[in-house]
């Protein structure tokens, strides 16, 4: 099919969707809608509208970030602005509908707000006005919690598959490699690696097989941005690894899913369906010679199957465990041939880079950091969210403004930033910008983009603990001074923490630190003793209660608390050391 | 050399093969660079960080670029003008940071007892440390490479670490190995030699984290998760983790290097002597060009034999029909004064195939000179057209390229053979070489653990082999695939040979085999299309009449597509027989003499040799070695025939149903004991020393056949040491003759082939199968099967006296037609009957040919009988898969 035909069909059927004369019901179902329980409120509505023999278009929506106010339902009616309800239960979809649908009133004790050109429907507040998405800068989560990642229309009707469309029709591969370098778009993996010169390390690469692999292990506590992509509209990522492979001249594209995340896997595989029927994936895109497949991998329960190398061996049906390099993946990747790791966000930025120009996008941001920053926003705050956001926000109004300031009136301790293997940052961190390099200097990273905000009922050594259980947890074991130096480190981190410290144990931390730093084959073991070294940096005093006062500031480390299952090696009693 | 890489290490400038890594560069150059997960030969995996070092290359401005961090010189390959240092302040204090940590998880009571510098082999242990902690729970204790590199490095050990002893059982309850977790440092070596360089994948890593550690593939027992008990984990094991079972307390005081007596390969084995003199530990040699550092079940585990308490200590007599001990000078005399009446061509002498060079050819040398006759033949010489028609065809009448050539061969044609039992080292390069891409194609009845790596598994009907190659050779020509120039200039006969190919008309040779002509046109495109094409036959199950037709099949095929005399490609003969091939070299056969001249009047068959004795031609037969008697399909119809002659000598180690009846039994050393060579099967000569003294009074058989020549009035066995005879062999036998006797080390010396002119093609006959297997009584063939692994059926594991055993349901492969006759469908349960045997299963009916049943029996099971057995013996009479004739019954 033409891509004119392609595009005419999905803007009428989008047209008929929102200006016909069925009112379309839009319900949230990603991650945090799902756990909110947004499945019960779905059915509890169909069965209703059943009952009650009304017509109504229902979609399974994305996320719109405000992962508090899920479920989120959002009802537009003909002519009128989309409705929105804040936190449904499956009682209350009765009083929604009768009031809205039936009575045709207004059901103001649920009402949350409105978005659309109509404007307020009775008077409520706009969605987009309050601080939640007033601070957003929606790219690579253009569409989600507005279309239905079930839909491959509704995402053309969009502007969806345009960005391909242009690269294989007007620009040449070197051209959206340059378009990629110009707009400065960074790695957002963690490594915040400019990703136009790494595509641009897979052209050299010889062969008629290459692969562009996606990342979206996302097996960090407190991350959810990738997840979020790929179930609230997987073709933005499906478009991008295309446009990537147009540019790198890869053949092949891996979208590689943590096993276990049922929603982006059942949504991106359906998406790769649904792209292949239109000849927007496969042989002769769009009528162009290009050829381009794409498919979904699993790996297993491995937080290290996120590490490049390790997640090539993943593909391969291998243990997940890192290779060593040189040589490099541009070289010898996945089945030995030429590939490229990127992360899930750095591709959906893409089509919208190709889409409006690099000037554009390197409008967005701050100094070396562009676009725009996609924060998962977790932990003691008021409104946690996914929330996407122009680089160079500062740390303070993310938490204050986006995410509506520490609950229960407390105080802000501490920013758990960048994934377990990041840092944390003390309650002078609110001016620090979100910023690649900003970020760095300040001891902590942005990394994949999580941030957990603790109060001060958050015990240092406590959170320290459980970032190093997980590490320790997650090492792969191949190489030896991780796999061995977390053990102790968790060791010695439980020891304080339960203040039962032997003296030198900091000493010994930061020995078995640097041993891991200098000796790890991988980042996990790298930065294993990051999370540590920062929260020794910024709470000297929390460590220093426990062992020199024996106490807990904040009484969360509690003895009796359970200590992660699985972690420790075999033993069970200590043999007393010679 | 030129193309060598320039780099220095510590400032000492050296040189290094291009794309090495630096710590292979450093070992090669006898530089030590501390490492514990580096293996030399295998892929580097860079795991246990010791291997350190700063590295700095120079740019094009002239100036120096680090690379950046502590690079592992196990990963980080060298370039021109490297700079790099291996001991820095800050590479020890690193490398000691990370053996601190291992040692925190290793029990390390062997490093850091107070004794340990007083401590003695005859000392009592004063138990300083915790006792399951002590030094002597370590069976590698002093032989640990952990234990060395902490002793390199000069350790404190004294550490504020908590010492985490990880408490796992030890697993004990399989075969031949034993497996200690809480010594394992999870370097990886066992899993890498397991999978990368045998192929197997039995043991794998389970677990991450500190939790990581070895564990079999099925999660159970080694005997279903596709271990071949080959030892290469074992030998790979820096700590005393995986080791052998059997004396694995031992400590060795000697090492000896000799030549396997197990199969043909001739592996170079470094035997472990203890004080109490026994082989304790048998470990290939890595330098060894014939197994690479490789062993297999039979090497690794099938030596103890040689210290069996049972052997026969003392020569006997028989008196008034009971065997009695008599002195050596009382035997010699007695044989002597016999065989003096049987100087007249009635004498017969079959050596053993363990026999050395020496010993058989002092024993063809006896039969012929002295005892005037040409019936010498050697026990393993059961199939001689295997390799008869070969000298004349291209030269040589033993493999014609080195066994590790396979490795880079694209194509390997396998015609009915078991290597992994038979010959089971070659098939490691076969194994690496379809790992690294190369096609298999194997052509046999029978399921072996190589049809599973086979491209193309073929089955044709029995017997139709010959006509099956020649449908190739005819297609390889009908689809213009031959190598024309190679044919007509480097070979004689090709037109002539090129006619005889017009009867082999595809349907017709489709119809003959039961193959499709689709695939005999494949089996051409893959063989004739390659760069390097190799082809191995064992002709197992090929019966007799057809072999010759084979092979000379199978030489036009290489001829044909001019892979003679092209490295990777060639042809190997795969007999069995650990000297069949010197035996054959030193005129140990009826048809030869030495140096391959042809006799006047060749001697009796092997296989006639015991009609021959019931029919009288034979009165004095000289057994050196029972194994006629144990590669006899029926055993005491044989006892009964041989036990006709008046004269039966029999050299042997161990009491048998052979020296039960003999006449004589004169006690015969074994290879550990001997000094001498073996000549393999790529005509490789290795050298045997002996590992152990005399047990009793037995001696070696060239000594003894002097002997008793002496006795005889004969002064043509006049030797003094088997350097004597080896120095005779080189004079006579003409490929020998460049052999230094005293340069010969584990490498091996490869004997000298006298190559012909030009190679040459033989016609070849479209042949009916005349033999037929099988009769009323038993109407189908059986082809037995085994493998390593079956990932389609499950095999459960039970545990008895600590022992893990197979069960496992049998599958029985049949014919839909054939099942329809007897009334059987689709997993109905069946009897296989053989005569010596029988089988139930399930009923399986795929597209086995009509007249054929096959089962596919796991190797496991094998290994547990073998592990079980008697025998003082075992592996050398693991009996093959042969084809039999049975009939089914339903149950």
């Amino acid at each position: 099919m033409k891509y004119e035909e392609i595009t005419s069909q999905a803007t009428a059927e989008w047209a008929n969707m929102t200006s016909g004369r069925v009112p379309l019901v839009r319900i949230g179902t990603a991650m945090c809608g799902h756990a909110a329980g947004a499945f019960r409120v779905l059915k509890a509505l169909q069965k209703y509208l059943d009952s009650k023999g009304l017509k109504a278009n229902i979609q399974e929506v994305g996320c719109l970030g405000l992962c508090y106010a899920e479920p989120l339902l959002d009802i537009k009616k003909p002519g009128k602005s989309r409705l929105f309800f804040n936190n449904v239960t499956p009682e209350e979809i009765e009083y929604i509908v009768d009031e809205y649908l039936i009575n045709e009133g207004y059901p103001k004790e649920k009402v949350f707000g409105y978005i659309g050109e109509e404007g307020s429907v009775n008077g409520e507040d706009s969605l987009e006005s309050m601080p939640g998405l007033k601070l957003q800068n929606r790219i690579a989560l253009r569409n989600a919690g507005h279309t239905s990642p079930h839909d491959i229309n509704q995402y053309i009707a969009n502007g969806g598959y345009a960005g391909l469309y242009k690269a294989l029709t007007d620009m040449s591969p070197s051209e959206v490699i340059d378009e990629v370098k110009n707009s400065g778009l960074r790695g957002r993996g963690g490594a915040a690696f400019p990703t136009g010169v790494k595509w641009s390390f897979l052209v050299g690469s010889p062969g008629p097989t290459k692969y562009i692999l996606c990342n979206c292990e996302e097996g960090d506590p407190g991350a959810y941005n990738d997840k979020g992509i790929l179930e609230s509209d997987p073709h933005t990522l499906l478009e991008g690894l295309a446009i990537a492979g147009y540019a790198t001249g890869a053949s092949n594209g891996i979208v590689f899913i943590r096993h276990g995340h049922d929603g982006p896997i059942e949504r991106t595989e359906k998406a790769i369906e649904q792209a292949y029927d239109l000849g927007l994936i496969g042989n002769n895109i769009l009528g162009t010679d290009f050829n381009f497949d794409i498919e979904v991998a699993l790996t297993g329960e491995s937080y290290v199957a996120g590490e490049e190398t390790a997640l090539m061996e993943a593909v391969e049906g291998k243990r997940a465990m890192p290779r060593f390099r040189p040589p490099f993946p541009a070289a010898f990747g996945v089945w030995g041939k030429p590939s490229n790791i990127n992360n899930v966000k750095s591709l959906a930025y893409a089509p919208e880079i190709i889409s409006k120009g690099a000037d554009w996008f390197s409008s967005i941001g701050v100094n070396q950091s562009t676009g725009t920053a996609i924060v998962c926003l977790s932990g003691d705050v008021n409104r946690p969210g996914l929330y996407e956001v122009p680089m160079g926000l500062t740390l303070g109004e993310v938490v204050d403004d986006l995410g509506g300031g520490v609950t229960g009136n407390g105080q802000l301790k501490l920013l758990q930033t960048g994934g377990p293997l990041g840092g944390v940052l003390g309650p002078d961190s609110k001016d620090i910008h979100i910023d690649f390099d900003e970020m760095r200097s300040a001891g902590a990273i942005f990394g994949s983009g999580g941030i957990i905000v603790g109060s001060d009922r958050v015990c240092a050594v406590d959170l320290t603990r459980v970032l190093v259980a997980f590490c320790q947890l997650e090492s792969c074991g191949k190489c030896f001074p991780c796999r061995l130096g977390m053990e102790h480190l968790l060791e010695i981190v439980e020891r304080i923490s339960n203040c039962a410290s032997k003296p030198g144990d900091m000493d010994l931390m930061k020995s078995i630190g640097g041993t891991m730093e200098a000796g790890s084959l991988c980042g996990h073991g790298q930065l294993g003793f990051g999370p540590i070294r920062s929260a020794i940096t910024h709470f000297e005093e929390d460590f220093r209660l426990h062992i020199e006062e024996n106490r807990c500031p904040t009484g969360s480390c509690d003895r009796s608390k359970i200590v992660p299952k699985n972690t420790r090696p075999y033993a069970t009693d200590h043999i007393p050391g010679e | 050399m030129s193309d060598k890489v320039n780099l220095t290490i510590d400032g000492v400038e050296i040189q290094a093969e291009p794309g090495s890594m630096i710590i292979q560069a450093a070992m090669d150059n006898e530089m030590y660079i501390p490492y514990l997960c580096y293996y030399p030969g295998m892929k580097p995996y860079g795991a246990c960080r010791m291997c350190v070092v700063k590295a700095e290359a120079p740019t094009p401005d002239g100036s120096y670029r680090a690379l950046p961090g502590s690079p592992a010189s196990c990963t980080t390959p060298v370039s021109e003008g490297m700079r790099v240092e291996t001991n820095t302040g800050d590479l020890v204090g690193l490398r000691k940071g990370i053996m601190e940590l291992l040692i925190s998880e290793h029990p390390h009571g062997c490093l850091n007892c107070h004794r340990v510098e007083l401590c003695g082999p005859t000392d009592v242990c004063l138990r300083h440390v915790s006792v399951n902690d002590r030094c002597v729970t370590c069976p590698k204790n002093e032989r640990c490479e952990l234990k060395d590199t902490v002793r390199y490095m000069e350790m404190e050990l004294t550490t504020p670490l908590t010492y985490n002893n990880r408490h796992l059982p030890m697993e004990v309850k399989d075969p031949y190995w034993d497996m200690d977790m809480n010594l394992c440092i999870v370097c990886s070596r066992c899993v890498r030699a397991c999978d990368e360089v045998r192929g197997d994948r039995a043991i794998t890593l389970i677990d991450k984290s500190g939790r990581s550690i070895i564990g079999t593939a099925a999660g159970t027992s080694l005997l279903e998760s596709g271990c071949e008990f080959c030892g290469a984990c074992i030998d790979v094991c820096p700590t005393g983790a995986i080791v052998e079972r059997d004396y694995k307390w031992d400590k060795a005081v000697q090492k000896i290097s000799t030549t396997c007596p197990h199969c043909p390969v001739g592996c170079q084995l470094d035997l472990d002597v203890n004080k109490r003199n026994k082989v304790v530990r048998s470990i290939p040699n890595r330098k060894a060009e014939a197994n690479m550092g490789m062993a297999c079940f039979k090497g690794k585990f099938g030596l103890d034999f040689v210290n069996n308490k049972n052997r026969l200590k003392k020569p006997m007599v028989r008196k008034n029909s009971i065997l009695e001990e008599v002195t050596w000078p009382e035997a010699l005399d007695f044989v002597a004064g016999k065989l003096e009446h049987h100087q007249d061509g009635d004498y017969a002498l079959i050596a053993s195939a363990r026999g050395t060079n020496e010993d058989n050819f002092a024993a063809q040398k006896f039969a012929r000179r002295v005892m005037k006759s040409n019936n010498v033949n050697v026990s393993s010489n059961s199939r001689p057209k295997l390799v008869n028609s070969l000298q004349n065809l291209i030269g040589t009448d033993c493999a014609s390229n080195k066994i590790w050539e396979l490795l880079d061969s694209q194509v390997i044609l396998l015609v009915s053979a078991n290597i992994t039992e038979e010959q089971n080292v070659v098939s490691v390069p076969i194994k690496q070489a379809v790992a690294k891409g190369a096609n298999l194609i194997v052509i046999d009845q029978r399921e072996t653990e190589l049809t599973r790596y086979a491209t193309k598994w073929i089955r044709p009907l029995i017997n139709s082999e010959s006509v099956l190659i020649g449908g190739i050779l005819r297609s390889i020509i009908d689809q213009s695939l031959e190598d024309h120039d190679f044919a007509t200039e480097k070979c004689e006969g090709y037109d002539k040979f090129r006619n005889s190919l017009w009867d082999f008309d595809l349907v017709k040779v489709s119809a003959q085999t039961g193959i499709s002509q689709e695939e005999i046109r494949e089996m051409a495109q893959i063989f004739a299309n390659a760069g390097a094409s190799s082809i191995l036959y064992g002709l197992e199950t090929i019966s007799d009449s057809h072999i010759n037709d084979t092979v000379e099949s199978l030489v036009n095929l290489s001829l044909i597509t001019g892979n003679l005399g092209k490295k990777s490609g060639g042809i190997y003969p795969l007999f069995s027989g650990a000297n069949q091939q010197g035996s054959r070299d030193v005129g140990c056969v009826p048809n030869l003499l030495p140096g391959h001249r042809p006799t006047a009047s060749q001697g009796i068959d092997l296989m006639e040799i015991s009609e021959a004795c019931s029919s009288g031609a034979i009165k004095a037969l000289h057994l050196i070695g029972d194994e006629l008697f144990h590669n006899t399909p029926n055993r005491s119809e044989f006892l009964d025939k041989i036990k006709a002659t008046d004269l039966l000598i029999v050299h042997e180690s161990f009491a048998s149903e052979v020296t039960e009846i003999a006449d004589v039994v004169l006690p015969s050393a074994l290879f550990s004991e001997k000094t001498g060579t073996y000549t393999n099967m790529e005509g490789r000569i290795h050298r045997l020393r002996p590992a152990i003294g005399p047990i009793g009074d037995e001696d070696e058989d060239w000594r003894i056949l002097s002997q008793i020549a002496a006795r005889l009035g004969s002064d043509d066995l006049s030797y003094s040491s088997s350097d004597d005879v080896l120095t005779e062999i080189t004079n006579e036998v003409e490929t020998y003759k460049t052999l230094q006797i005293n340069s010969l080390d584990s490498r091996g010396h490869i004997r000298n082939p006298i190559l012909n002119s030009s190679y040459v093609f033989s016609p070849i006959e479209f042949t009916q199968s005349k033999e037929t297997l099988v009769n009323d009584q038993y109407p189908m063939v059986f082809a037995p099967g085994r493998v390593l692994f079956d990932a389609d059926r499950d095999a459960g594991i039970v545990t008895e006296n600590d022992l893990n055993t197979i069960t496992r349901r049998e599958v029985i492969e049949m014919n839909e037609e054939d099942a329809k006759e007897a009334g059987i469908s689709e997993g109905d349960v069946i009897k296989i009957l053989g005569e010596e045997f029988e089988l139930t299963g399930n009923a399986h009916l795929n597209g086995l040919h009509s007249g054929m049943v096959a089962t596919t029996a796991l190797f496991g099971t094998l290994i547990e009988s073998l592990n079980s057995s008697s025998e003082p013996d075992p592996m050398a009479k693991t009996a093959g898969l042969r084809l039999c004739k049975v009939r089914v019954e339903k149950v």
